[in-house]
């Protein structure tokens, strides 16, 4: 009941007032539609610009292959000048992701100019399955093992990805 | 010797039996055919009978289940035949005899159990059999509470109930084996809806907490857990999480300082982010991944199948995300057929009106199979097709075999597909047929009387599928398939109808699964025009229908 009346909310906003952060999301969108990144795919949930949702397939080759993985984006109203927010709403095992989904990517956070867009958003999220960063992780005991036994990481990864991302 | 016309007769069928072999594999519906012959067309108004709630016969005809009307005990009987001789000259004219009018003398007493403690009462709605082993499923609950909080992963307006206990029993002798209860939980027990038996297998769904609990039933009278489905789909993947997590934890243990340790529903929460934010379910991943693959795949070209994934997926995602399991059943022993649907719809009694979607689920690969919306075509002309296998019944019972469903009866299918024709709106019609699924368990009557090639029947007052109906004035004709002529009359009211409008009658009818005697229960209802459903049972009265069984000595 409560995501239902916060959702109207949001929607009575992206409706009424054509902001120029709408107007970005909107171009951003025409953008990705005429070039998505490969795998991977994004739109807005419902009738609301601000809040998005992204599938990744998980590329092959690595331990999260045959997963797929959903996504929540949250515009925020000032955007392009803030980052959007990005959650995964699957399960992974991985070091930059917390348990509650969290990401700790650097364009997310401190690294994030207005000239990135969501279709870049999407690339490098795409690439942390491919390319964990242990030194600035999450979760320090994946990384831990990343580093320490890459093996035992992996078949761990996979059997998260078998269990809970498929 | 004997006109085709004339083989309706007993003694022409008897004859017939000796003298003809059956077509191969015909000879239990020929053997069936004898049921013309012998109706419950006697019926025994008003007899004296012991004021419980009766609730059906055992599927193999061997007990009668019955409540107590303080819905505190169990009164299981065992269904006999009374027999009398008369010697007059003239039998057809004899009255019964004064026993006849006696409950006691269909059904003997096997014993009175207490199944509800203080605070809980039977559920009289809900009873399961478990044919195989002779045991009874039953269930006592306390009472709903509306408006409980969702705390703990809790669905947000599903109603909550304290205790809700299923007693698994010996119904040869009443003996509880074993129990099982659900704390603060909602099970929809009416017409055991909320719970589907399958040979030793049992499937109860958590509508609260969003689990499908699968336990066995084991020989020796327990109840064992196999696995839970909802948050995780595999039995092991809490463990699983659990102790990978640890390792995880222990590593970051270091860095978290003063967590302030809340009382349990609390820390709960903080485990789990907020509804907004939380991750998906087990069983709800494999859903939206399912539905996602597919719309991703009916497209190839890379911008048409953004647009596409936009449009089908995307705009709906918060749709299936807020979807809740409202039933389920078992296909065989491994696949669950769901039915997702709001949380409004899945408590409402009427939940045609809401959307709703149908998926087959592996429990053992933790697959969806197919997924589809409940007013499509092609999940139709499957189930018109091939009805009795969504109909799953054990397979020990062989009286089972013979509920006349559209798939295996030319009369159900043809009046199907007579309505179906009729339907101003195709989608609605689907919508309507497709509601019956998942089905319930054991909510069909076996009996003969309900084969739809031996009788014709107007299934809006009477069918095999235990309902409370209204009652009518008329009486309910049993029409033969073969001859075309009135077999019997089952009339549901009594015998001088009355016609207050604020008096609703019910009636239901428990018919035995072999035996040619059937109940007639009539509620009578009083409403009061503020509280409709709140009424008060003011009247009851219990037919005895019976068919009379001549034998020339």
């Amino acid at each position: 009941m409560n995501s239902s009346s916060s959702s109207r909310g949001r929607t009575w906003q992206s409706t009424t007032t054509v902001s120029s952060s709408g107007k970005r999301i909107q171009k951003e969108m025409s953008e990705l539609n005429l070039d998505p990144p490969p795998h991977s795919s994004a739109g807005p949930k419902g009738d609301n610009l601000y809040h998005w949702v992204a599938t990744l397939i998980a590329p092959s080759g690595t331990p999260y292959q045959g997963g797929i993985f959903f996504l929540d984006i949250t515009f925020p109203i000032d955007y392009p000048f803030r980052p959007p927010k990005v959650v995964f709403k699957t399960r992974i095992y991985h070091c930059n992701v917390d348990s509650g989904g969290n990401i700790g990517l650097d364009i997310l956070k401190d690294s994030w100019s207005p000239a990135l867009t969501i279709s870049k958003v999407l690339l490098a999220l795409r690439s942390i399955f491919t390319n964990p960063d242990p030194y600035k992780p999450l979760v320090p005991g994946i990384a831990h093992l990343y580093l320490e036994d890459k093996a035992k990481h992996n078949e761990l990864a996979a059997e998260w990805t078998r269990r809970f991302a498929r | 010797m004997f006109r085709s016309n004339n083989n309706n007769n007993v003694t022409a069928r008897i004859f017939q039996r000796q003298i003809r072999t059956p077509a191969p594999g015909t000879s239990f519906h020929c053997a069936r055919r004898f049921y013309e012959n012998i109706v419950p067309s006697c019926t025994i108004y008003d007899a004296e009978c012991p004021d419980h709630s009766f609730r059906k016969f055992t599927e193999d005809g061997q007990y009668l289940i019955s409540f107590s009307r303080n819905h505190q005990d169990l009164i299981v009987y065992r269904p006999s035949w009374l027999t009398f001789s008369c010697k007059e000259e003239d039998c057809d004219g004899q009255d019964l005899p004064l026993k006849a009018r006696k409950f006691e003398s269909f059904f003997s007493q096997l014993y009175s159990v207490p199944l509800a403690s203080s605070s809980e009462l039977i559920c009289k709605d809900f009873f399961l059999y478990i044919e195989s082993n002779q045991f009874g499923l039953f269930a006592t609950s306390t009472p709903q509470v509306h408006d409980a909080p969702a705390i703990g992963g809790a669905v947000n307006g599903v109603p909550s109930v304290e205790k809700i206990t299923f007693h698994l029993l010996r119904l040869g002798d009443g003996v509880i084996l074993d129990e099982k209860v659900f704390r603060n939980d909602y099970v929809n027990l009416a017409h055991s809806m909320g719970v589907f038996l399958y040979d030793d297998l049992l499937a109860i769904v958590s509508l609260r907490y969003q689990k499908i609990h699968i336990l066995q039933i084991r020989d020796s009278g327990t109840l064992v857990d196999v696995r839970a489905i909802g948050e995780f789909c595999q039995e092991d993947d809490e463990l699983f999480l659990n102790s990978s997590s640890q390792c995880i934890a222990s590593a970051d243990k270091s860095r978290q300082h003063h967590i302030p340790v809340d009382h349990v529903g609390q820390s709960d929460n903080h485990n789990q982010p907020s509804p907004d934010n939380s991750l998906l379910s087990g069983i709800k991943q494999r859903l939206l991944s399912f539905i996602f693959q597919g719309i991703w795949n009916e497209e190839t070209d890379e911008t048409l199948r953004m647009q596409h994934v936009k449009k089908k997926f995307y705009f709906h995602f918060q749709d299936y995300v807020d979807l809740i399991m409202w039933k389920v059943q078992l296909l065989d022993r491994h696949h669950l057929l769901i039915k997702f649907g709001s949380v409004d719809g899945g408590v409402s009694r009427n939940a045609d009106n809401h959307p709703a979607f149908l998926a087959v689920y592996n429990m053992e690969t933790t697959e969806i199979i197919a997924f589809y919306q409940n007013s499509v075509d092609e999940l139709y002309l499957l189930f018109e097709q091939f009805c009795d296998h969504f109909h799953v019944t054990s397979k020990r019972s062989l009286y089972m075999n013979f509920i006349s469903s559209h798939s295996n009866n030319i009369h159900a299918r043809e009046q199907v597909r007579s309505s179906r024709n009729k339907s101003t709106s195709l989608p609605q019609f689907v919508k309507k047929m497709l509601s019956s699924l998942p089905y319930c368990s054991q909510s069909q009557s076996p009996s003969p009387y309900f084969d739809q090639s031996l009788f014709r029947y107007d299934e809006k007052l009477i069918s095999a599928t235990e309902r409370h109906r209204q009652c009518t004035d008329h009486p309910i004709k049993f029409i033969s398939r073969q001859s075309n002529t009135l077999k019997f009359k089952i009339k549901p009211g009594p015998e001088v109808g009355t016609a207050d409008g604020r008096v609703k009658k019910i009636s239901s009818f428990l018919f035995h699964p072999f035996l040619p005697l059937a109940l007639s229960i009539q509620q009578t209802w009083s409403l009061q025009p503020a509280v409709i459903f709140h009424s008060e049972i003011t009247n009851y009265s219990l037919y005895l229908m019976l068919g009379l069984v001549v034998e020339y000595g």
